[in-house]
């Protein structure tokens, strides 16, 4: 029969190029600036995770934001470890952003920094789209840490709207603890 | 075209403030969380102290009782009945705390609670669903 011999060679040349795989290194793009070695660890201390009141008060205030702008949303604050702590649905807000509002809060929490640092990197092309790989984020703004005295209690997620109205929403949030 | 009653965000917070009243009174520490009748999630607390598997624990309550609109102790005595065929239902949690939110007839979500005792879990929700009407 015509094709076996040809099943053959696919499968003889695939294995080629595993066993090439093995050897051969992919050499440094002397402009990828993930080269770089940094020398220090620049990173936020956790502080005590975030009480249910401060949780509610964090999504109040950007609950009063998102109502006084007419923007329904979803908020989720989480503690640390990006463990749901409150959780409230605006009416009218759309089913996707259940879930969206939490992921945000926690990448926030567990990446201790803002969803949007991942989006403006991934945005700067292939040389950031390995984030994409990494465990648990969402390469979407709206996610903020929530920090006292300079230490990370939890974060604060907001979907529903654009990217930008979720953000902005999203700091009011934030901006309610001190 | 038929029109049914549906929660609103202010519906869950009176139901919600109402159960964790209950729970305060008692000096229980749980996880309260209400759910259309989808099962989506509209509103959830942990209370300090309570673990992250509460939270889950109480939404997969309140899901069960929301989607089945059905009490989760029917669930529970169902299959200490010997059914035990029904633990193999899609997605369910049998398991008491679960109360599904029933207006004009109608099931328009469920609540769960989870951190103290099963039947203690349901007297929470029960507070909460007695704050609607």
């Amino acid at each position: 029969m015509a094709f076996k011999p040809m099943f053959r060679g696919a499968a003889a040349a695939s294995f080629a190029m595993f066993a090439l795989g093995a050897v051969a290194q992919v050499p440094a793009d002397p402009n990828n600036p993930n080269e770089a070695l940094p020398e220090k660890a620049v990173y936020l201390q956790y502080g005590e995770p975030i009480k249910l009141d401060q949780a509610m008060k964090a999504a109040n205030a950007a609950l009063a934001d998102a109502t006084k702008r007419g923007w329904p949303m979803c908020i989720a604050v989480v503690s640390p470890s990006g463990d749901l702590v409150y959780f409230i649905k605006m009416d009218d807000c759309q089913y996707a952003s259940i879930a969206i509002a939490q992921h945000k809060a926690k990448a926030a929490a567990t990446f201790r920094r803002a969803t949007v640092n991942f989006e403006r990197l991934l945005g700067r092309g292939p040389f950031f789209s390995y984030l994409a790989t990494l465990d648990g984020v969402i390469a979407s703004r709206g996610g903020n840490p929530i920090v006292v005295n300079g230490k990370i209690i939890g974060a604060i997620g907001v979907s529903g709207g654009t990217g930008s109205q979720d953000d902005v929403v999203s700091l009011s949030g934030v901006a309610a603890i001190k | 075209m038929k029109t049914r009653p549906m929660l609103t965000l202010d519906d869950c917070r009176r139901m919600s403030a109402a159960a964790e009243a209950e729970a305060k009174k008692n000096n229980w520490i749980v996880a309260i969380a209400i759910l259309d009748d989808g099962g989506h999630l509209l509103h959830l607390i942990r209370m300090d102290g309570a673990s992250p598997f509460n939270a889950r624990t109480a939404i997969a309550k309140g899901k069960t009782a929301a989607e089945t609109r059905r009490s989760t102790l029917v669930w529970e005595e169902r299959i200490k009945a010997g059914r035990n065929s029904m633990l193999g239902m899609p997605k369910i949690t049998p398991v008491q705390g679960g109360l599904p939110i029933v207006v004009e007839g109608v099931c328009v979500g469920g609540i769960g609670a989870s951190g103290v005792q099963s039947h203690e879990d349901e007297q929470i929700v029960a507070a909460g669903i007695k704050a609607l009407s």
